[in-house]
């Protein structure tokens, strides 16, 4: 019994006890270590978490760089999305037009000349006055709606009317629109007979 | 217990910060995903579901689908093709002695398989690609050097890896693509082939009514179960005749004469939820160039 008693209080005696001692150095050392080991790999792969970019991609700058920008589906893509903003809303999505409000562009015989000068010249200018489209009378103004465009948009718009609803036509460039407006003899809106004297 | 604020600090904080990465950056990344626009054109993505495939998703769930099925493209790298589609000037031999002279420049050398592999056997037909390459600035750098000299070229954006090469999708599957569905059926295990584009590889309702019937009437090697429970075996009234819903099936697979087999809701449901399966909407985070765009 006595030498029970003597055991516990030895076991008792023994038990270890919590102490405050620094960590070794080397554990701080190779934590820091892991930890910018991990933060380059983040720097280097993550793209800093942003969502939009998953792998194979690493950064914005990278992922920016594989958009597919050119290609003439790029551009007729381009084109139908500034025509329902800026032009549909009178011409119509479908290109026929709407009574009172704008003549049709399908069958147009502006839109579909050979050539695209003139056609580039009525979002540039703007047209009033009496006019004959696709076999009826249409007597409106319609205001210099691409005077604001940016060269590249107007084209787009030009190409995708002019390659749209039966209408098939060449394609029209940037720098086309380019030279037509730095071109331009007035930026007021043109009669139908000034329309005819500017070259097709 | 001396210690036990500073456990419960130790504690608070790992739960904590586990629960930030886990639970709150996500909810801050994407808890507010919108449509996305998918790139150039004037659509967005993804496209709301009808009411059948939102029915279908549960259909899908409640079988257990994703147990064999992932809905989840992976993509190992992203390459540049440069599409040769005119040739100017040139005639396709004066073109392949140019390209072959620009081997001497050091910062093309690595094209130089590449486009050596592509041009032989060449017999001059148009569209051609000229090469692929994962280095996006080199391939910018040869279609300049092709512009200069008056030949027309595109430069596609192709993702590559193995689930691409089987056909499972043209890129990678991203968060956009399961904005509709509740709950996301991931999917971990593929003893079936990944379902992400099914809509687009498989868009026949009729096989997809047989292939749930009888799996092995239409693709004879599969190893999916039948799902014949949400079909109905049902005799044909005399004089009437038979549903337009019923399956056409195989003399093996058929029922017995006076029979026919019609798919209740669930299974409508069901197809109608795979034909919507349809993850091929080029998006920012995703880019390629569609094959339809590439084949103009």
């Amino acid at each position: 019994m006595s030498d029970e008693n003597k055991s516990n209080s030895d076991s008792s005696a023994n038990e270890p006890v919590v102490t405050r001692s620094a960590a070794p150095m080397w554990i701080i050392v190779v934590t820091l270590l892991i930890i910018f080991v991990a933060g380059y790999y983040f720097d280097q792969h993550s793209g800093w978490f942003n969502p939009k970019i998953y792998g194979p991609y690493s950064s914005a700058e990278q992922l920016e760089t594989f958009q597919p920008k050119s290609g003439a589906a790029a551009a007729l893509a381009r084109g139908k999305t500034v025509y329902e903003t800026v032009c549909g809303i009178c011409h119509g999505t479908d290109g026929m037009g709407k009574p009172g409000q704008a003549p049709p562009l399908a069958g147009s015989d502006v839109v579909n000349a050979k050539g695209f000068n003139r056609l580039a010249h009525v979002p540039l200018r703007g047209l009033t006055g009496p006019i004959t489209v696709a076999g009826k009378e249409w007597n409106l103004s319609m205001a210099a709606m691409g005077a604001a465009l940016p060269d590249d948009d107007l084209a787009a718009v030009l190409t995708y009317i002019r390659s749209s609803w039966g209408n098939k036509q060449s394609a029209v460039t940037g720098d086309d629109i380019k030279k037509i407006r730095a071109g331009l003899k007035s930026s007021q809106p043109m009669t139908h007979e000034q329309m005819m004297q500017i070259s097709e | 217990m001396k210690t036990g604020f500073g456990i419960f600090l130790a504690a608070f904080f790992t739960i904590g910060l586990s629960w930030c990465g886990l639970v709150l950056t996500p909810q801050l990344q994407l808890g507010g995903a919108k449509l996305e626009p998918v790139l150039n054109s004037a659509d967005t993505y993804p496209l709301q579901p009808t009411g059948a495939a939102t029915l279908g998703l549960q259909v899908y769930r409640a079988n257990g689908c994703a147990a064999c099925h992932t809905e989840q493209v992976r993509q190992g790298g992203v390459a540049c093709e440069i599409s040769l589609t005119g040739l100017g000037i040139y005639k396709p031999a004066d073109f392949t002695a140019y390209v072959k002279s620009l081997f001497a420049l050091n910062e093309l050398a690595d094209l130089t398989n590449s486009i050596t592999a592509s041009l032989k056997g060449w017999n001059g037909d148009l569209p051609k690609t000229l090469l692929t390459c994962t280095n996006k600035a080199l391939a910018d750098d040869m279609a300049s050097r092709l512009k200069a000299v008056g030949v027309k070229s595109e430069t596609h954006i192709v993702a590559t890896g193995l689930d691409v090469a089987r056909g499972w999708g043209e890129r990678q599957s991203v968060a956009a693509d399961y904005l509709y569905d509740q709950p996301v059926q991931l999917g971990s295990l593929r003893a079936g082939p990944d379902l992400a584009n099914i809509g687009v590889r498989m868009p026949d309702a009729n096989w997809q009514m047989l292939h749930l019937y009888a799996p092995k009437s239409v693709a004879p090697n599969s190893t999916m179960p039948s799902f014949k429970f949400l079909f109905e075996v049902r005799r044909i009234k005399a004089g009437d005749a038979p549903s337009p819903d019923a399956l056409k099936l195989p003399a093996a697979f058929a029922p017995a004469a006076g029979y026919e087999v019609v798919p209740k809701p669930e299974a409508k449901e069901m197809v109608a939820y795979l034909l919507g399966l349809k993850a091929n909407a080029p998006l920012y985070e995703a880019p390629f160039t569609p094959a339809t765009a590439a084949k103009k």
